[in-house]
């Protein structure tokens, strides 16, 4: 008794998930769900092209002022093709897709196996739009060897019934091409799969590294050193092309040097390195030009080269300077003490230099190439330094990139590619025939269907009897 | 840049004569005019192809870098593929909606300002080519001529808004014919078009031309930005307008194909989709901010 009543029970909780289950399943297999979610898909993803995505706060309200900014934060429409419920839409489609394919897959891969009609019904062609019908002046064994060379020379496959006088004929051509929608459904699962395997296992990064600089790669066992960095230039002086020279280094060894340029990065153990963009460097610069000022003098004394972290003497005075730092956008943040740069953009280039009265360190001044003077170099004497000029350091901008699921959404695209084909270019076609001697004539009957572009049905049964007609 | 720009006026001279042939073919319905209107047409593929080759000669890369340059593409691409089209099915009257598109075309791009007309060298992105095309080339010291993804990518996309809007054009004559079929009271001019049932076939198949190349260009253009940009999908507006307008076709052929959506309201999503185009190709490129350098 207890077991019957459990049996009842957990009976009971399964026709509740079942239900639920093969609602959900209803639901997908919905052909009106497929163009509800792709007019959705094109309607919703016009708002992202609208809004600017991904851009700061302060854009938006300046833009759309406090209230819209607020909703537009609330609905997540400023980064919305990540967004809950742009996603929901893409995995919609996906199920239908999948609950679809489900459920017509199978009989349609059977149907077009076993294709062949088991009995075959004269009557059937005049069910058909369309059909031609033409009457010959030879014997039904003369017509039926010319049909099946007709037929035969069109590449249509053909079953064959009835007896003299009487022929009946199946032909097909082109099933593959049903196909089509198959494989371009099954690519847009693989595309989809490569988005999702590629933002979870992948990550992107900047590098801006100085020439001469090496750089550690995130998630991988190898660095990377700059090793040269140059821009190639138009006659007119346009930028042609900037390229790096970058060596792979494992263990400390050089294992790999490769040229990249904008459209051509180095692809490393699964990992790319692009040329993104390129600038001066904040923290470096080569060599600085240094000038010497005497108190109550206008003009500036001699100007000296001093290259970076080397000591130079200061002409006609006891000093000598070191150049021990740079920065290229000169900021300040008083409450740790330190100096940074704002920006990558030179706006504000300073140098710091060390400056020694003998072998006497006296003073670490920063000099200032857009403000010389404001501060005196070397206190208390009669001479100042002016920071008159530099040659910058480049750096190359590289954007680094592991994804991999970028060989399945290519794996995708080629299925789609080949799905295209079969889905608009090859084309099923079914013809009935029916030979039938008539007397002294032979009149054929012939129709059929075609699962797309009736036109070439149209053409190919004129075709077909004129063929039978003219020779 | 002068010889490009004498082609042009030549070709905008001669569109507008195909178009009034065309025009005229199908009042009058003299057989010689439509003749001379196919022959016009081919004289104006010709001076279009000029344009093109005269500016890849002038620019020293493939002319597909500028709007203007683009405009000339889709020019080209939507006359070949209508004369194609002629070819197979034999209908006319098609022809002058079609060339009328195209006249609306160089009028358009004759109107552009100077700064998209412009010979420009290509900048450091734009500067794709395939290595083993190069490498080939250059045993015969070709490399020059070497073409990649960005040659690729504008031509099949141009393909495909070729297909679009010789759709577009059939799905206005359908809207006619159909309407002039329903009341029955088809003038003369308007029974010269074909069946409504053949407009809305041939329609399809040019729809049927174009999603596929728009999907090729879509992702030819992913495969460009994975070497470009690092990225093979990042949102950009112009991204964003061709998926949206893949999906609108996508749409007009499942409802085809699964609700046997045809006719009337297929014309409809027809029209719906070549706006899309439009917005996708001018509208993006001026209104929406993005990576896209142009087209
Ligand atoms: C939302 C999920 C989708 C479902 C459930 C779905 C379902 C279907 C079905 C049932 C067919 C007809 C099958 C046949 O005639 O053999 C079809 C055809 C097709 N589908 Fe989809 N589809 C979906 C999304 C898409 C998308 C997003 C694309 C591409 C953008 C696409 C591309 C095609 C193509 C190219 C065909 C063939 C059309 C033709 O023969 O003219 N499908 N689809």
């Amino acid at each position: 008794m207890p077991d019957k009543a459990k049996d009842a029970k957990t009976g009971r909780e399964e026709g509740w998930l079942r239900t639920i289950g093969s609602k959900i399943w209803y639901f997908f297999n919905s052909l009106k769900l497929t163009l509800f979610v792709l007019i959705s898909l094109a309607v919703l993803s016009i708002f992202g092209t609208v809004v600017e995505q991904n851009a700061p706060v302060e854009q938006y309200l300046t833009q759309y002022g406090e209230k819209w900014t607020s909703w537009i934060m609330y609905t997540r429409l400023n980064d919305m093709y990540h967004a809950w419920w742009f996603l929901a839409f893409l995995a919609a489609l996906a199920l239908n897709i999948i609950v679809c394919t489900f459920e017509r897959f199978p009989p349609k891969w059977k149907s077009l196996l076993v294709h062949i009609p088991e009995k075959f019904d004269p009557a059937i062609i005049d069910r058909f739009s369309h059909r031609e019908t033409v009457s010959l002046n030879a014997g039904s064994d003369a017509v039926r060897d010319r049909l099946l060379k007709v037929l035969k020379k069109k590449k249509y496959g053909v079953s064959e019934s009835g007896t003299k006088g009487d022929y009946y004929f199946y032909a097909w051509k082109g099933r593959v091409g049903r196909l089509g929608s198959d494989f371009t459904h099954i690519s847009l699962l693989l595309i989809l799969a490569g988005a999702i395997v590629g933002s979870y296992a992948g990550y992107k990064d900047f590098f801006a590294v100085n020439v001469g600089g090496t750089v550690s790669v995130p998630q991988a066992e190898f660095k990377l050193r700059l090793d040269k960095f140059w821009i190639e230039y138009y006659d007119s002086g346009q930028v042609k092309q900037y390229k790096s020279t970058l060596t792979v280094l494992e263990d400390g060894k050089d294992v790999l040097e490769k040229q990249i340029w904008v459209n051509e990065p180095l692809d490393y153990k699964g990992i790319k390195f692009y040329q993104s963009s390129y600038g001066q460097s904040w923290n470096r610069i080569q060599e600085a030009q240094i000038a010497v000022k005497h108190k109550g003098k206008e003009a500036l004394g001699e100007t000296i080269t001093v290259k970076w972290g080397e000591t130079a003497k200061v002409p006609g005075t006891r000093y000598s300077v070191k150049l021990a730092g740079y920065t290229g956008d000169f900021a300040y943040d008083e409450a740790t003490n330190q100096v940074f740069s704002k920006s990558a953009e030179a706006v504000n280039p300073a140098i710091r230099v060390e400056v020694f009265d003998g072998d006497k360190e006296i003073a670490t001044p920063w000099l200032f190439v857009k403000y010389p003077g404001i501060f005196p170099a070397i206190p208390n004497a009669d001479e100042d330094l002016v920071f008159t000029g530099y040659v910058p350091v480049m750096y190359s901008g590289i954007s680094v990139n592991k994804d991999p699921g970028t060989n399945i959404v290519w794996l995708g695209t080629s299925v789609m590619g080949f799905g295209f084909i079969l889905a608009f270019f090859v084309y099923h076609r079914r013809l009935w025939v029916h030979v039938r001697e008539t007397g002294k004539s032979t009149e054929v009957k012939i129709g059929g269907t075609i699962n797309k572009n009736t036109l070439v049905l149209e053409k190919e049964l004129k075709d077909i009897t004129e063929s039978l007609t003219s020779d | 840049m002068i010889l490009s720009l004498v082609f042009f006026t030549f070709s905008f001279v001669f569109y507008i004569l195909t178009t009034a042939l065309y025009l005229g073919y199908w009042v009058f319905k003299k057989k010689w005019l439509g003749q001379t209107a196919t022959a016009m047409a081919f004289i104006a593929l010709a001076s279009t192809s000029m344009i093109l080759i005269s500016r890849t000669g002038e620019s020293g890369h493939a002319p597909f870098s500028n709007l203007w340059e683009s405009m000339m593409l889709f020019i080209w691409a939507t006359n070949v593929a209508y004369l194609f089209m002629e070819y197979k099915y034999k209908f006319k009257v098609i022809g002058m909606v079609v060339m009328a598109i195209e006249s609306l075309g160089m009028l358009s791009a004759s109107l552009l300002p100077y700064k998209f007309k412009s010979v420009e060298p290509l900048n450091p992105a734009l500067q794709s080519k395939w290595h083993w095309m190069t490498d080939l080339l250059s045993t015969w010291g070709l490399e020059k001529y070497a073409i990649g993804w960005l040659d690729f990518h504008v031509f099949t996309t141009f393909i495909g808004y070729a297909g679009f809007a010789i759709a577009f054009g059939l799905s206005i004559l359908y809207l006619i014919k159909e309407r002039s079929e329903e009341k029955g009271s088809g003038g003369a001019l308007v029974s010269a078009f074909p069946p409504s049932r053949v407009l809305d076939e041939m329609s399809y198949r040019a729809i049927a031309w174009g999603f596929p190349f728009l999907g090729v260009g879509i992702v030819s253009g992913a495969v460009w930005a994975n070497y470009a940009w690092g990225t093979y999908w990042s949102w950009d507006p112009k991204e964003t307008w061709s998926l949206i307008t893949w999906f609108i076709y996508a749409a007009y052929l499942h409802a085809r194909v699964t609700r046997g959506w045809r006719g009337k309201r297929a014309a409809y999503i027809s029209i719906a989709g070549f706006l899309a185009v439009i917005f996708l190709y001018w509208g993006v490129s001026f209104v929406l901010p993005g990576l896209h350098a142009y087209a």
